[in-house]
């Protein structure tokens, strides 16, 4: 969610919240954003102000998997979309078509013909997950908060969100969600699995819109 | 009493000897009689197969012994409470696993399933909905397993792991996917919690069955100790489930039976004391009211094998009118030699009519088809004629002369005198009620409306709070029920395949969120047979794994464990029942699945869970289905509407019957079409002028309203028959007007008690019949007739 801070408007910052917006083709909607946000340190505040301002957005990802036990490198590709404030959808093309949607708490996997929703929140290992990227991509402060300890390096230009599960089951399970990117638009998202599985996956805007 | 052959003396010593001889049998019987207190007594015995199987769920379901618990406190997003639930929770949970009173326990924690988890994984091959041909052709296995694959990396993934090399083809996740709700609740600190409140959640399944209040109850207990056995400071339990409600209303029952024993014996002492100011006539008046509660417990028994609690609760109004008799007898039988006589000749008949026309309204309540109502008309008959008998033979015998002492019937008498005589002046008045009545009944919408719902004594409360724990744990009432009948477990179980297979459609167009279904947990055998005939053999599977992971993640060198369970798979022979024993899966497949007999057939019942608007499009579902020979849809609520209307239909028909029958037997006995009408126009007035009223007020009336406006008019009818008695005599005694005052203050005390009670079956009997029965004398002494009525200064009180 998108802090108001007071508005004390910086020109170094607010050129590069330009060249963020910029980047999402949006200039045209400049004119009626309010001030960018005073930012002595890059903090987790600034990043999801910054990250809340785009309402919704698509992207292509690639996706790297290291498994473990398999000793072996899987790869797959597809489409990201969001949309602000809790819709986010994941639908790999190759090796194979599957689709992972979620809707607020509501989570429809679908494998070809088959389709199945369950409840995000029913099933906490996956929440991590999800709600690391969806909270993410929506800056959604109070839920990264809530769920991970969190810690924030470098700056706008190019960022690094490390999400740890506060709880330590799930920290069993998940060790760790490092988050990536530049300005507004998060670029690589990493998991960690307890088990030594880690997946990397790259993200490449594509299309952004910004209704306010 | 009459000559016989034996002298009076040893006469009345016989009938005193044999009327102790019954007493003590009788106590013998109801000493040893089984009491209880379900509420299923109350519930209509069901007319057609269907709604057998709709009631059998009701009352000894898995419905029924499902019990919802919650552990609550601590403020929201108070991390160190929701931690402290968690801890309660699972310290519950496994108090309760440990302690043999439940077959299931879930609170969201995975290790209930293990011992599931176990026997699915065994055999998979004939349970999972995915085996078939297809699925083991080189293209299938390399579909299969690349969604196996794609899981990897992933959390899920992780709980693959361990298999992955004998189930690559993932159709143990298969299984899992068609056996998890897709309403489960939220999971925080590792175990279930409401989505709504700072609260844990687990689900239940008592090992008692539904119907067995006594090990509900000692389920309850199990629960309360488990509890608890840690304190845990500011957190609080909640229990829900028809289990808690049958027990807490068997509870409910006692109490207030008890209470209406207590408060009914305490206002009729005080009533006779006011009369007799004697403890001898005190005690000779409740003789006929013991000896007719112990008759009725004793016939209760031996004819229904048991004595419902509310059976006794209705039974202290037997208090009230049983007493009467013993009134009438007491204050008329006095004179000096020959008063018994006297009293036996002039108004035993008059009593004895009484009697029979109370006897035919009870008797309706025997054949209303709620086996709760024919105890308490079993109950009445046999009381009545024990306490009208009792004071027939027995009372000349023990007090030859009534009794003694006036105590405060100078009043009564005076007061029933000055009433008697103003009251015909207000004839008129009766008469422009009983028409404004039926001007309102006619004009205000029926109010026969009532449900079968309104019989349950759970409160709205408790009602609210079982709604939203089962909204927590996402087992919301579907309101429908879908059965199938089969010759045999198999064709009740491919009964319930092909259902499954047709509501599959429906889940995927969002009608259904999801089904349980018997046949996922046991498959009919032809299924599981079909599926484990498509297991290729060994060297064929390894040929064709060969070519399915030929570039894939999966290296088929490392799946030789796949191929040995699956050769293993093939030498299989179909699972039954009994394989499942020991397992959770057992306890779920028993709710699902019910075994027949010679009588009756299997049936496998299919739960539906509604979509996501939460509104079940029954008649989507029974279109959906029809096709399928031997299913039954059942609405629930509409069924049991439907069921109760069809009664209440019935008992309109009894009531008015029995009315009809009164009417016949005064009309034989008095063979007067004036004296009858003088006897039937008060009644009507009375229950038209009640019905109004309540009519009125917006009172919704059941069946236990009808049984009430019976027993008004048998009970009723006694009043009236006195007046007539007087009115044909010519004279209205000052005892007769004081007794029948006396008897009518008791009945409708006893019947205000009722009215008071907080259990809605016998509320609604009081609510009509106190001042229904008021109006009964009030209204037939209006009928009197000022001749009578004016005769009262000859009457004079005994000393």
């Amino acid at each position: 969610m998108p802090r108001r801070r007071p508005p004390q408007a910086q020109r170094p910052e607010r050129r590069r919240f330009l060249a963020a917006i910029a980047a999402w083709g949006l200039a045209a909607t400049l004119a009626l954003a309010p001030p960018a946000a005073r930012a002595q340190a890059f903090d987790l505040g600034a990043l999801t102000t910054l990250l809340g301002r785009v309402q919704s957005g698509e992207a292509t990802f690639v996706e790297t998997r290291r498994i473990e036990m398999l000793d072996r490198t899987l790869q797959s590709s597809g489409r990201l979309s969001f949309k602000a404030p809790d819709s986010f959808v994941r639908e790999t093309l190759k090796p194979r078509r599957e689709k992972l949607a979620v809707e607020g708490n509501t989570v429809t996997m679908s494998l070809g013909e088959r389709s199945r929703a369950m409840q995000l929140d029913a099933s906490p290992e996956a929440a991590v997950i999800v709600e690391a990227v969806r909270g993410t991509l929506t800056g959604n402060r109070a839920t990264l908060e809530r769920l991970f300890e969190t810690t924030v390096s470098g700056d706008a230009r190019a960022w690094t969100l490390k999400l740890v599960p506060r709880d330590l089951r799930l920290r069993g399970q998940v060790s760790a969600v490092q988050v990536s990117g530049r300005e507004a638009m998060a670029r690589e998202v990493m998991v960690q699995l307890a088990d030594g599985d880690r997946s990397v996956m790259t993200i490449e805007p594509v299309a952004a819109r910004s209704p306010s | 009493m009459t000559t016989g052959a034996a002298p009076p003396v040893r006469r009345g010593a016989l009938v005193v000897a044999l009327w102790l001889a019954g007493v003590a049998a009788a106590l013998v019987v109801a000493w040893r009689a089984h009491y209880v207190a379900d509420l299923s007594a109350f519930l209509p015995s069901a007319p057609t197969p269907e709604q057998a199987v709709l009631l059998d769920q009701l009352k000894s379901g898995a419905t029924s012994r499902l019990l919802v618990i919650g552990i609550e406190g601590g403020a929201p997003g108070d991390e160190a409470a929701a931690l402290a639930r968690a801890e309660a929770s699972k310290r519950v949970a496994a108090a309760l696993r440990a302690s043999g009173a439940f077959t299931s326990v879930h609170n969201g924690e995975n290790s209930a399933w293990a011992d599931a988890g176990r026997f699915l994984f065994e055999h998979r091959y004939a349970i999972s909905p995915a085996v078939d041909a297809d699925r083991f052709s080189a293209a299938g296995l390399r579909e299969a397993i690349d969604a196996t694959v794609s899981l990897l990396g992933t959390p899920a993934g992780s709980l693959l792991k361990p298999i992955l090399f004998r189930d690559p083809t993932g159709e143990t996740l298969r299984i899992a996917e068609t056996l998890t709700p897709s309403r489960a609740p939220r999971i925080d600190h590792g175990v279930w919690v409401s989505r709504q409140a700072p609260r844990a959640v687990l689900v239940t399944t008592t090992a008692a069955d539904g119907a067995d209040l006594d090990g509900q109850q000692r389920a309850l207990a199990a629960i309360r100790s488990a509890f608890d056995a840690a304190p845990a400071p500011g957190l609080r339990l909640v229990v829900s489930g028809a289990g808690k409600f049958a027990v807490e209303s068997r509870e409910r029952i006692k109490a207030e039976v008890e209470r209406l024993a207590v408060l009914g014996s305490i206002v009729i002492i005080v009533l006779l004391w006011l009369a007799f100011a004697s403890a001898r006539s005190l005690a000779v008046a409740m003789l006929p009211v013991a000896t007719g509660v112990v008759a009725g417990i004793a016939a209760v028994s031996l004819g229904f094998g048991q004595v419902h609690g509310m059976t006794l609760g209705f039974g202290t109004t037997l208090i009230g009118e049983a007493v009467d008799y013993a009134i009438y007898y007491l204050i008329q039988a006095r004179g000096g030699n020959g008063a018994a006589e006297r009293w036996r000749r002039e108004s035993w008949p008059t009593v004895r009519l009484g009697l029979f026309t109370s006897l035919i309204g009870f008797a309706a309540l025997v054949f209303t088809g709620f086996p709760g109502l024919a105890q308490l008309g079993v109950f009445s008959i046999a009381g009545l004629v024990a306490a009208a008998a009792t004071t027939r033979f027995v009372f000349p015998v023990l007090v030859p002369n009534g009794a003694p002492g006036a105590g405060f019937r100078h009043q009564l008498a005076r007061f029933m005198s000055a009433a008697a005589s103003r009251l015909p002046k207000a004839r008129f008045g009766v008469l422009a009620i009983a028409l404004a009545s039926i001007v309102v009944l006619v004009v205000t919408p029926s109010p026969w409306h009532g449900e079968l719902t309104s019989l349950s004594p759970v409160s709205a409360s408790d009602l609210a709070l079982d709604a939203t724990l089962r909204g927590d744990v996402g087992a919301a009432d579907a309101g429908a029920l879908v059965a199938v009948a089969g010759a045999s477990e198999q064709a009740a179980l491919e009964g319930a395949e092909a259902i499954g297979a047709r509501l599959d459609r429906l889940v995927a167009a969002g009608v259904l969120q999801g089904y349980d279904s018997p046949a996922r947990l046991l498959p009919s055998a032809a299924t599981q047979s079909r599926r484990l005939a498509a297991l290729p053999d060994a060297a064929t599977l390894a040929a064709r794994l060969a070519e399915a992971t030929a570039d894939g993640a999966l290296p088929a060198a490392r799946l030789a464990p796949f191929l040995a369970d699956v050769e293993a798979a093939r030498a299989q022979a179909p699972f039954g029942r009994a394989a499942l024993a020991g397992t959770p899966l057992a306890t779920a497949l028993d709710a699902l699945l019910l075994p027949g007999d010679a009588t009756r057939p299997w049936r496998a019942l299919v739960n539906l869970q509604p979509g996501d608007n939460g509104h079940l499009d029954v008649d989507r579902v029974r279109a959906a289905i029809a096709d399928v020979p031997g299913v039954r849809v059942v609405a629930i609520k509409a069924e049991l509407d439907a069921i109760y209307a069809r009664f209440l239909r019935e008992a309109e028909w009894q009531a008015a019957l029995g009315a009809v029958a009164v009417a016949l037997l005064l009309a034989a006995h008095l063979r007067s079409g004036r004296r009858l009408a003088a006897i039937a126009l008060p009644i009507a007035a009375a229950t038209l002028a009640v019905l109004a009223a309540l009519a009125l007020a917006g009172a919704a009336l059941g069946i236990l309203h009808l049984v009430g406006l019976l027993l008004t008019v048998a009970i009723g009818s006694n009043y009236a028959l006195f007046f007539d008695h007087l009115r044909e005599r010519g004279e209205a005694d000052a005892d007769t007007l004081a007794s029948l005052l006396l008897a009518n203050l008791t009945t409708v005390a006893s019947f205000a008690l009722l009215a008071s009670s907080g259990i809605p079956v016998l509320q609604a009997v009081g609510i009509v019949v106190a001042p229904g029965a008021l109006l009964c004398l009030v209204f037939s002494a209006a009928w009197l007739g000022r001749g009578a009525a004016g005769a009262q200064a000859r009457g004079k009180i005994a000393p």
